[in-house]
């Protein structure tokens, strides 16, 4: 605020004052908000396991030939974007609560790429209180080992060697090698304008792909290390964007 | 604030176009003086928290990182992480508080149980440490399982041995106790109760914590000195024990493996954390201040007093695996240099930080730096 500068133009017509006054004001309003390559895109999600939509009364079978049903689905994305701009905001999507989430971003004009990153950046890991889609009160932050669950699959299974039967899949570490953040690139056509993009999120990708994910074997991951590195590998296998 | 200048402005420039002459002067002038008054006294800070700045105590480093970076240390941010460390509310039973286990008088320590009550008579599953210098730390508990200090509490909290609450329930609890708006809106700017905001300034508090008051310190300051025996203590710690108990912090704030080989609760210590076999049942280095008031010793509180750790470490096995190299080199001391050691060691005891009324509970903040 330039108070003096204003308070000088006392010698000018009041009015004339405060037309500037608000002239500048206004001004500086407008060009907070001028970005004229950004446009409101909504992203579309679409949980599926076996063909079907994710739900949690359903049973599925997981391609190492294990039953299983869902409970949990939730997972960090961030630095979405196409080619390389970026929105660096997180979100936190729940497969039986996040239908889309809304974002400002350049919407390219040809084919590319549509980028994120599944996870959250090590810098939010490791700078203490956080709030929005990162307040531990959301259940994806470890209190006795600091970091961001980046990815959490919790379910029942007949196949899972605890007792209750329960699996749980806390796939987090955001340092060194037990990174379990992945950048994940899909393919994009580019030609239609609606500003609305389907990802198809399937969960049978999660049990194969680079390595296996056996429910019998391994029906807990909840700390940092080779395990759930390996189970991170498997994310990019996941996404896929649906072509309208 | 600018938003509120702006409408001041708005507000004088509707009356210049509405009054007669005199009134006019009077109004010019009376903004004039309204307007030097905020600029030249800087009277409109008043409105936001009185800083309480973080003060290195002479010839100490400067903390590895700033814990305050990102949450400016004020009075009143202050005030209400003292008031939230004070308050059983923080538990599911609304009666164990973070000073239950951590305790003002034992320099925040647990006196006299190797583990802390949790809630319904649960014990935890480690000694609970006595809380001061934090700020010089770059990781928490006796694993460093955490990296900031920020996020420290959301373990003892949220544990189910310890106090057993959910955020959720935290929340509500204390956006229904008329206490607490208030001091939010003092602290931050406004009554909004959040996650974010509980743990900030419950490292205000816990952050400010410094004890640097001990007659060891008053000797390196040239305000007394050490009677004979305790300078030949000096010694013999400075030739045995420094390296992993470095002045003036009396910690290296590293992990070390001492020996104690593996308890009935199976700790791994370090290990839970990297996951990596070298790690395994190393703990945290603790500080050596305040020992004579932090008794039981060791992580799992296993030696009740400070001359058994002083004699398990003369007698210390150097043929286990894994044992920190440091303590494979013998350590002899006759029980004269044992009693010496120890006569040192209390000189390490800070009654004006037990007895420091900012730290206790109640609203007495007098910080005088």
């Amino acid at each position: 605020m330039r108070f003096k500068n204003n308070y000088a133009k006392k010698f000018l017509p009041m009015n004339k004052c405060l037309t500037t006054f608000i002239a500048l004001f206004m001004f500086t309003s407008y060009k907070a908000q001028s970005q004229p390559d950004m446009q409101k895109i909504v992203i579309h999600f679409k949980h599926v396991a076996n063909g079907k939509s994710l739900h949690p009364d359903s049973v599925y079978q997981n391609p190492l030939g294990e039953t299983y049903s869902v409970k949990k689905l939730k997972y960090y994305l961030s630095n979405l974007g196409f080619n390389k701009q970026v929105n660096t905001n997180i979100s936190l999507i729940d497969a039986f609560a996040t239908d889309s989430i809304k974002m400002m971003l350049p919407y390219p004009a040809k084919k590319g790429t549509f980028n994120f990153q599944l996870g959250v950046d090590s810098i939010y890991n490791c700078s203490g209180a956080q709030d929005g889609v990162l307040d531990p009160l959301n259940g994806m932050f470890w209190t006795w080992n600091t970091g961001y669950i980046n990815f959490k699959l919790e379910g029942q299974s007949d196949y899972a060697t605890t007792k209750t039967k329960h699996f749980e899949y806390h796939i987090g570490g955001y340092t060194g090698k037990n990174k379990t953040m992945r950048q994940i690139r899909l393919p994009y056509a580019g030609t239609d304008r609606t500003m609305q993009l389907y990802i198809l999120v399937n969960l049978d990708n999660f049990w194969k792909g680079q390595s296996d994910i056996k429910i019998s074997t391994t029906p807990v991951i909840n700390s940092p290390g080779a395990i759930a590195k390996s189970a991170a590998d498997n994310f990019s296998g996941l996404f896929s964007i649906i072509q309208q | 604030m600018q938003n509120q200048q702006q409408i001041i402005l708005a507000a004088y420039l509707v009356l210049f176009n509405n009054s007669n002459s005199i009134l006019k002067k009077i109004f010019i002038l009376a903004g004039i003086l309204f307007l030097v008054l905020l600029f030249f006294t800087g009277a409109y800070e008043k409105y936001g928290p009185t800083p309480l700045p973080f003060v290195v105590p002479k010839g100490w480093p400067q903390p590895p990182t700033n814990i305050f970076a990102s949450n400016p240390s004020t009075r009143e941010g202050f005030l209400l992480g003292k008031t939230l460390f004070y308050d059983g509310n923080l538990s599911r039973d609304s009666i164990t508080s973070c000073a239950s286990c951590h305790q003002y008088f034992a320099a925040f320590s647990t006196f006299e149980h190797s583990f802390s009550h949790g809630i319904e008579n649960r014990f935890t599953q480690r000694n609970a440490p006595g809380l001061f210098n934090l700020a010089w730390k770059t990781s928490y508990h006796w694993d460093g399982g955490v990296n900031h200090l920020e996020v420290q509490a959301l373990g003892p909290i949220t544990d189910t041995n310890e106090m057993g609450e959910t955020l959720d329930n935290l929340l509500l609890k204390l956006r229904n106790n008329p206490q607490y708006p208030p001091l939010f809106k003092a602290a931050f700017g406004d009554t909004a109760i959040t996650t974010k905001r509980i743990l900030k300034a419950l490292a205000q508090f816990t952050g400010n914590l410094v004890s640097a008051g001990s007659k060891y310190d008053q000797v390196k300051n040239g305000k007394d000195s050490f009677l004979p025996y305790e300078q030949k203590g000096y010694e013999i710690y400075k030739q045995y024990c420094s390296s992993c108990h470095s002045e003036p912090l009396f910690t290296n704030d590293k992990f070390s493996n001492n020996g104690l080989g593996l308890n009935k609760l199976n700790d791994l210590g370090r290990k839970r954390i990297t996951g990596l076999s070298r790690d395994s049942l190393q703990f945290k280095i603790p500080s050596l201040r305040n020992l004579k008031l932090t008794p039981p010793y060791m992580h799992d509180g296993s030696m009740g007093y400070i001359t058994q750790v002083i004699n398990y470490y003369t007698v210390i096995d150097s043929s286990l695996p894994q044992l920190d190299p440091i303590l494979k080199k013998p350590i002899r001391l006759s029980e004269r240099n044992k009693a010496e050691l120890l006569a040192f060691l209390f000189t390490l005891t800070d009654t004006s930080f037990t007895k420091n009324k900012n730290y206790a509970p109640g609203e007495h903040i007098i910080f005088r730096h």
